[in-house]
């Protein structure tokens, strides 16, 4: 009788044994899902980079870019308006209504800490400006954007304060939503 | 005498199999831990971003080695020939591992990607890198 009890609960322990193994199984499948199912969000990468191309480009190895002034010291607006192709970008997509998922501003403002603009750019989707001033906790679902900002010195000797802002949204790529 | 074997030789079998199933349990278990992470669908998002990125960084003149070789052994799994793996097309990367699958990614440089072709080793067979060119687009 004692032994036959000893048996039983053998078996008992190997069935609640394999109960837990399926319960840590169904666990870790999961948790893998939940990991592997979500796609690299790179868009904060991309947004920096996209910032970084825009700043070599107009300031390079303390040298600003000689399309951006004027023999006489003045912004070219025809800077502004080769801007892409001056700095070798390109926000073409393919497909119709393919929304644009790009959005970059540039600003100048004369001196530091002047927040009146003398010159600025704007190229891309700027639908997608918005979504910089939402504050929320999971963002995830909006276009990410990147701010840089840095300091200019002419050949005249005259400083600008250059700000950068740099948006890629490609939600559908970088996240489940 | 003769039930006190057959009694051990039961609690023997009993391990045994119990053991069995366990080891069972794990190899599946890490099997298909190995198989998430070499996905079709995880490596052709993971590869189509990274050389998205890498267009987007690069310069006139560069040349890029990309490490694919987690690429090479799925796309030969698979029947995609290595040299059809990485397609750069107007503003987009397109990466195919699988028979009419591919994922694809925009890139924003207006940079001309001159050449693209996977490495070979000294014996001709691909050794899992693929080779970049930059020009200036004109």
């Amino acid at each position: 009788m004692r032994r036959q009890i000893g048996k039983k609960g053998d078996k008992l322990i190997s069935v609640y044994w394999f109960a837990i193994l399926v319960i840590v199984a169904v666990g870790i499948v999961l948790m893998v899902n939940a990991f592997y199912g979500n796609p690299y969000d790179v868009r904060q990468v991309e947004a920096g980079i996209l910032a970084d191309n825009a700043a070599n480009c107009i300031y390079y190895g303390g040298q600003v870019n000689p399309l951006l002034f004027s023999t006489e010291g003045v912004f070219r607006p025809d800077f502004r308006d080769n801007f892409m192709k001056i700095c070798s970008l390109n926000f073409s997509v393919e497909g119709e209504f393919t929304q644009v998922p790009y959005y970059l501003e540039v600003n100048f403002s004369n001196g530091v800490g002047n927040f009146a603009n003398s010159f600025g750019i704007m190229e891309g989707n700027s639908n997608l400006r918005p979504d910089c001033n939402i504050n929320v906790a999971n963002n995830q679902n909006l276009a990410q954007c990147i701010n840089k900002e840095f300091f200019m010195k002419t050949s005249s000797g005259t400083i600008y304060t250059v700000k950068i802002l740099a948006v890629v949204s490609k939600v559908s790529e970088n996240t489940n939503g | 005498m003769i039930k006190k074997r057959q009694k051990r030789g039961e609690i023997l079998v009993e391990n045994i199999i119990f053991l069995l199933l366990n080891v069972l349990f794990l190899t599946i278990l890490i099997i298909f831990l190995i198989n998430q992470g070499n996905g079709v669908s995880t490596l052709e998002d993971a590869y189509s971003k990274e050389i998205a990125l890498l267009i987007d960084s690069a310069r006139p003149g560069m040349q890029m080695t990309v490490n694919m070789q987690s690429a090479l052994g799925v796309a030969n799994k698979n029947g995609v020939p290595f040299d059809q793996v990485v397609l750069v097309k107007g503003q987009y990367v397109t990466i195919t591992l699988d028979q009419g699958k591919s994922k694809s990614y925009q890139f924003f440089n207006n940079i001309n990607v001159t050449g693209y072709y996977p490495e070979k080793d000294n014996s001709g067979k691909y050794n899992g890198f693929y080779f970049f060119t930059f020009s200036k687009k004109t």
